[in-house]
């Protein structure tokens, strides 16, 4: 679908791009994370043909765009993370001529899905710049897709769009994707990375310093915490509890504890607490997110060994036979 | 050769400029009218005739090449800059548009806003003098060929520009300039030496005498070598252009 082969960027003494190496796979929902200025927008302009790269290949649909730079883009949809919009046009006419520019007829059905799925229909004949914020990015999004391409960059596509909509965005991506599209999403929201990606990239400083699929990697490098309140004072915890490595708060009242690799499951710290008779009043699990994974990345944490992926799920069954509310904040 | 983006940025560019017709439009007909009420009446009352023409009539083909000339180049000038501006020129980037399709779309687009102009200025000099139209192919010709020379060059300013100031740069300092020294407004041969000899090297003259010649069937000047010097400027401008946007010079970073 995309090869992406040592693409190295540079403006002036900035490497933005330094030797990025990315196949993406057909299908998929590709999340490519990282802090700004890492190089996530530049990576898609080089792609999208909006920055001349340095050095590198690019092959979109395993042609070269250093020998045809235009006809692999008749099937790709940009999102792009500026907005803009022509204030001549109203919004149905902004899709027809991005229908136009791609090759296509002019075909009022497929303009009027497009809007329909954005919740923009009533919006159609408004002139563009009486959008709101919000309305002006579902537009750009709208634009990316009216040409059903087969390959759509999500540049920051849901900056600015209220909760309920990017709820309605994401379902929209999904069947996107059911249908055969293959999405690359940029995002500062990592719980849309984490609720649509298959597979995530992470960049910094313009190097791609991992790609793993996601489920993947939160199990990797993901940690559950558990923490219990007590109905009253603890005088000190019993030793194997202790030992295990949960921590008693200084009032008494609390026991926390973080499961790793290596280390009791929270199920078998909870059996423990019940063994002894401990006051339990409450029980909270919480489970590390994408974004606590992309943090322990980008400070560092090693590149995926197949053989050093652990099991998990049995610590969550530990949790269920033991009868106790968990609440996953 | 994707066609229908072709079409459709050509249709795009010209329903921009309909859009804001009194600006585009009927602004530049208004002041070429001025122009032909002001020099043609107050100023064609003393002059009586240049070269056996009255003057009201002898003025007619320059000030279609201004109107022309002018629209053609504000045209895309000022569209490719503006869609720099805001941004949308993400979208011409992304799309399967390559050097020539754009180059068709936005050249175009220059050239109908030019022949709109042009023509309403004949038509309002017209009502005025009465229809005068003496040889129709080389008047076609000059005024296509000269349509698309300033849309290219306009082009190009747009393409160059980073500010709305330079924009104007080329219209303010060269064109009006040169148009207004270029026999618009009177016959370069009765010029005294030395301007006489400094005025022939004014590619304008050329353009301007071309057309008058076309319009009234004859003209101080050859016709061809005003077309010859047309054609030189439309295939290096062209070229300039070709190769900036392969390059992607100021549009791709």
């Amino acid at each position: 679908m995309l090869e992406v082969r040592d693409l190295v960027k540079r403006f002036g003494a900035l490497t933005a791009l330094d030797g990025v190496t990315l196949d993406i796979r057909a299908g998929e929902i590709f999340a490519l994370l990282g802090p700004n200025g890492a190089g996530k927008t530049t990576l898609i302009g080089a792609v999208c043909g909006l920055i001349r790269k340095t050095s590198g290949t690019v092959k979109l649909f395993g042609i070269d765009l250093d020998q045809d730079p235009v006809s692999p883009k008749y099937q790709v949809g940009l999102v792009p993370q500026e907005i803009n919009f022509d204030p001549f046009f109203t919004v149905s006419e902004s899709l027809f001529i991005q229908l136009g520019y791609y090759g296509k007829r002019r075909d009022p059905a497929r303009v009027t899905e497009v809007l329909r799925a954005l919740s923009l229909d009533e919006k159609a004949s408004s002139p563009t710049r009486a959008l709101s914020g919000g309305m002006k990015r579902r537009l750009l999004i709208a634009k990316a897709l009216v040409h059903a391409p087969r390959l759509v960059f999500l540049d920051e596509p849901t900056a600015g769009v209220d909760v309920e909509l990017r709820r309605d965005l994401w379902s929209y991506v999904r069947k996107l994707q059911t249908g055969g599209t293959t999405i690359i999403l940029t995002t500062h929201y990592l719980e849309e990375a984490e609720e649509l990606a298959d597979r995530v990239g992470i960049i910094n400083d313009g190097k791609l310093l991992l790609v793993e699929e996601k489920s993947a990697l939160i199990r990797r490098l993901g940690e559950k915490k558990l923490e219990v309140r007590f109905k009253q004072k603890i005088e000190g915890l019993p030793e194997h509890l202790w030992s295990a490595g949960a921590v008693l708060s200084a009032d008494g009242c609390r026991l926390s504890y973080v499961e790793r690799k290596g280390r009791p499951s929270v199920g078998e710290i909870l059996r423990l607490i019940y063994a002894a008779h401990l006051p339990v009043e409450d029980v909270e699990t919480r489970r590390s997110r994408l974004e606590d994974v992309l943090l322990l990345v980008l400070r560092g944490a090693p590149k995926p060994e197949p053989a050093s992926v652990p099991a998990r799920e049995e610590t969550l069954r530990g949790d269920e036979l033991l009868g106790v509310a968990v609440r996953d904040k | 050769m994707n066609v229908i983006g072709t079409k459709t940025l050509l249709s795009k560019e010209v329903r921009r400029f309909l859009r804001v017709p009194g600006q585009t439009v009927l602004s530049p007909l208004i002041s070429t009218s001025l122009y032909f009420v002001v020099f043609g009446y107050s100023l064609g009352g003393r002059v009586q005739e240049v070269g056996a023409i009255p003057y009201i009539i002898f003025i007619v083909p320059g000030l279609v090449f201004m109107g022309m000339a002018n629209n053609s180049f504000l045209n895309t000038s000022s569209s490719l800059f503006i869609t720099k501006l805001q941004g949308t020129v993400v979208d011409l980037l992304a799309a399967p548009l390559g050097p020539t399709e754009l180059l068709l779309g936005f050249i175009g687009g220059g050239m109908v806003r030019g022949l709109v102009v042009g023509l309403l200025t004949w038509a309002v000099a017209a009502a005025f003098t009465g229809f005068r139209l003496a040889h129709v192919l080389p008047t076609l010709g000059f005024v296509i060929i000269v349509t698309y020379v300033f849309s290219m060059l306009g082009f190009l300013t747009g393409l160059w520009a980073e500010k709305f100031e330079q924009i104007n740069f080329f219209p303010i300092f060269v064109m009006l300039p040169l148009t207004f020294l270029g026999g618009v407004f009177y016959s370069v041969e009765a010029l005294p030496e030395p301007w006489h000899s400094i005025s022939l090297f004014n590619p304008m003259v050329y353009m301007v005498e071309g057309l008058r010649y076309g319009m009234l069937g004859s003209s101080s000047l050859s016709p061809a070598l005003g077309a010859s010097i047309l054609g030189v400027v439309a295939v290096v401008a062209t070229a300039f252009a070709y190769a900036a946007l392969r390059s992607g010079y100021k549009l791709r970073v």
